[in-house]
């Protein structure tokens, strides 16, 4: 793995809001690589911080009260510092966003067909016919049916599904290298998930680019992504192969929330499991471990002093814990 | 009888069922029509606007023409709403009168959009600093009570002209304006199509033309609407106070004004340049208040 050329090096990656209540560490030192054609998952709570993480690899934070520190190279790219213009350069070709709510990523008074069209003219120059042709190609490549009509048509007039697929196309229009999925199936019903799910993990091979997708639910990237971080309170927890961190997982964060995702054997009307307590608030953490006051295996230590990340047995494993859960324990129940 | 009900469920043995209720909801393809009161206003603006263009050529009296052989005569058939106390022909001026309402309501909108959309747009695009100075300075000037300065300025800007009116209202309705387009931008720019607009490479100036101007287009239409009106109310107020355009020439503000003193002799001089104000304004307000609701795009209705 390490032989193969990287498209994207984050290293010590860190995004800091400035509000009222201090300084938000969202994403507080982050660091992983990601190869071609890969797909990574990242994983965690509502807070944190994937999104964030997302957001700044891309490059889009709000103009101000904000500061990044640290690297992240996208395909030799530095984005952070990185002016808008530069940035620029390498959206839509490098790099591509879909958003989580195809509801709200769609401007509404515009025509379909234009909203692809515009990044093809825009970033590649093509004309006006041209980049018809082009779009519509794109649009059938999503599983739009009738794509020639569906050009013409407004995003209020299709459902959530096929508005996603869209939003898909828009992000594609300029075959980028790495497409980052935010959340691209919360705002979609269950039975669309999987659809669109497929459809990412197909267009992935197709035009030979590398996917992370971000999400809160372990299903989805169970069997889509060859490597998963979980992240907490701005921080990984755990990384490594989707199989070890699976079956072979030694946070105890990573074992709640796998515990937590409700399994189609269990008995109906079986309680959801949940983690006790809430994600800390990121302006004041404590020094220790941020997982340590909703730990059942927390000691002093670990109220004490921030575990780094170390290796775990398996190559590529790594995690955050003072006290690991037994490797040979299995997958959590 | 659950039995039958393939969605129905037993709810821990206490006898309640839920039942999905699987309901269709009506998708109104087009909005409703606007409606026919709402196109009689829109006839009755235009005839307005009409008759404002039109008035040289139209077959009117000479509104400045004093008839001393028809001194203050009511409503009839040679002078269609009588004449006033020095003879001149109501109806004609009542016409010619449009024109100052129509041009000060248009030309003032025009000032006050033109400088009040794009500052408001880009404040509140850009934040930061540049929000902060202008909106501040915006505010400030809305704390002062527009007819006041209007009065103030016309006062000393003198010898009095329609242009200067014009000018002087609209950069009295700026803040307005202002305040209006940077709450809708706002509201647009925080989108994620914007967001997303912007990763695909549009620069700051396409997103302002082609994603978030048309998105803010039916707000800012309909506030134009009632901006007008405001305004040819403010004007009308300005005349009353003797400080719009000079007599004789009429306008509706200054009509009413100079029918003041022999309101109980001759009420004619002052319903009609009123009615025809009234009207106009109510229209305007109307339409306006009709393209809001119809542009408005909620929720229920994607």
């Amino acid at each position: 793995m390490t032989d193969t050329h990287k498209l994207l090096v984050v290293e010590n990656l860190a995004t800091t809001f400035a509000t009222n209540a201090g300084p938000v560490p969202a994403v507080g030192g982050v660091s992983f690589d990601l190869g071609e054609n890969e797909t990574l998952g990242i994983v965690g709570e509502s807070g944190s911080g994937k999104t964030v993480l997302s957001r700044t690899i891309m490059g889009l934070q709000p103009r101000t009260n904000v500061t990044v520190t640290g690297s992240a190279l996208v395909n030799g790219f530095e984005v952070v510092g990185a002016s808008e213009k530069a940035k620029r350069q390498i959206w839509g070709t490098e790099v591509a966003m879909v958003f989580q709510d195809p509801m709200t990523s769609l401007n509404p008074v515009m025509r379909i067909g234009k909203q692809i069209d515009e990044a093809l003219r825009v970033r590649l120059g093509m004309n006006r016919s041209e980049a018809k042709t082009r779009a519509i190609e794109l649009l059938e490549l999503v599983g739009i049916p009738s794509p020639a009509e569906r050009y013409l048509a407004y995003p209020g007039q299709l459902s959530g599904g096929m508005r996603q697929r869209v939003v898909i196309a828009t992000a594609l229009a300029c075959t980028p290298k790495l497409l980052l999925a935010d959340e691209p199936t919360t705002g979609l019903d269950v039975t669309i998930q999987a659809q669109i799910l497929n459809l990412l993990d197909e267009l992935k091979d197709r035009f030979k680019m590398s996917v992370i997708l971000v999400t809160h639910d372990l299903g989805v990237v169970a069997t889509r992504t060859s490597r998963i971080i979980v992240m907490y309170a701005g921080r990984i927890v755990e990384i490594g192969t989707t199989r070890e961190v699976f079956q072979h997982h030694r946070m105890p964060y990573t074992r709640a929330l796998l515990e937590s995702s409700p399994k189609v054997s269990n008995r109906s009307h079986t309680r959801l499991t949940t983690i006790p307590g809430r994600p800390p608030n990121l302006a004041n953490l404590t020094k220790g471990c941020s997982f340590a006051p909703r730990c059942g295996y927390a000691t002093d230590r670990c109220h004490e002093e921030r575990p780094e990340l170390r290796a775990a047995v398996e190559p590529g494993h790594f995690f955050a814990c003072w006290n690991p859960l037994d490797n040979e324990q299995g997958p959590a129940q | 009888m659950s039995e039958n009900l393939p969605l129905a469920g037993d709810l821990g043995g206490q006898g309640l069922f839920i039942v999905e209720a699987v309901t269709t909801v009506e998708r109104p393809e087009k909005n409703e029509p606007l409606g026919v009161l709402f196109w009689l206003c829109v006839g009755w603006i235009g005839l307005n606007i009409f008759g404002a263009i039109f008035a040289n050529i139209l077959p009117l009296q000479n509104p400045l023409f004093e008839d001393y052989n028809a001194i203050s005569v009511g409503p009839g058939l040679h002078h269609l709403f009588g004449t006033d106390d020095l003879g001149r022909d109501i109806f004609a001026r009542v016409v010619y009168g449009s024109r100052v309402s129509i041009a000060v309501g248009v030309g003032a909108m025009i000032i006050g959009f033109g400088i009040g959309t794009p500052l408001g747009m880009l404040a509140a695009y850009r934040r930061g600093r540049f929000d902060t100075i202008v909106t501040t300075l915006m505010y400030v000037l809305l704390a002062f009570p527009a007819i006041i300065a209007t009065i103030a300025v016309l006062s000393f800007w003198t010898p009095r002209a329609l242009t200067k009116i014009i000018i002087v209202i609209g950069l009295a309705s700026v803040p307005l304006v202002y305040r209006v387009i940077r709450t809708a931008t706002l509201n647009v720019a925080t989108k994620d199509y914007i967001v997303a607009a912007k990763v695909q490479g549009a620069t700051d100036r396409r997103i302002l033309l082609k994603e978030l101007l048309p998105n803010i287009a039916p707000i800012a239409v309909s506030f134009l609407l009632i901006g007008v009106a405001t305004v040819i109310t403010l004007e009308g107020a300005l005349a009353f106070l003797g400080l719009s355009v000079n007599p004789p020439t009429p306008s509706w503000g200054n009509m009413i004004n100079e029918a003041r003193t022999v309101l109980a002799q001759n009420p004619w001089l002052v319903i009609f340049p009123s009615l025809a104000l009234c009207l106009f304004l109510l229209c305007l307000n109307f339409i306006g208040d009709r393209l809001r609701t119809h542009f408005d795009v909620t929720e229920i209705k994607l």
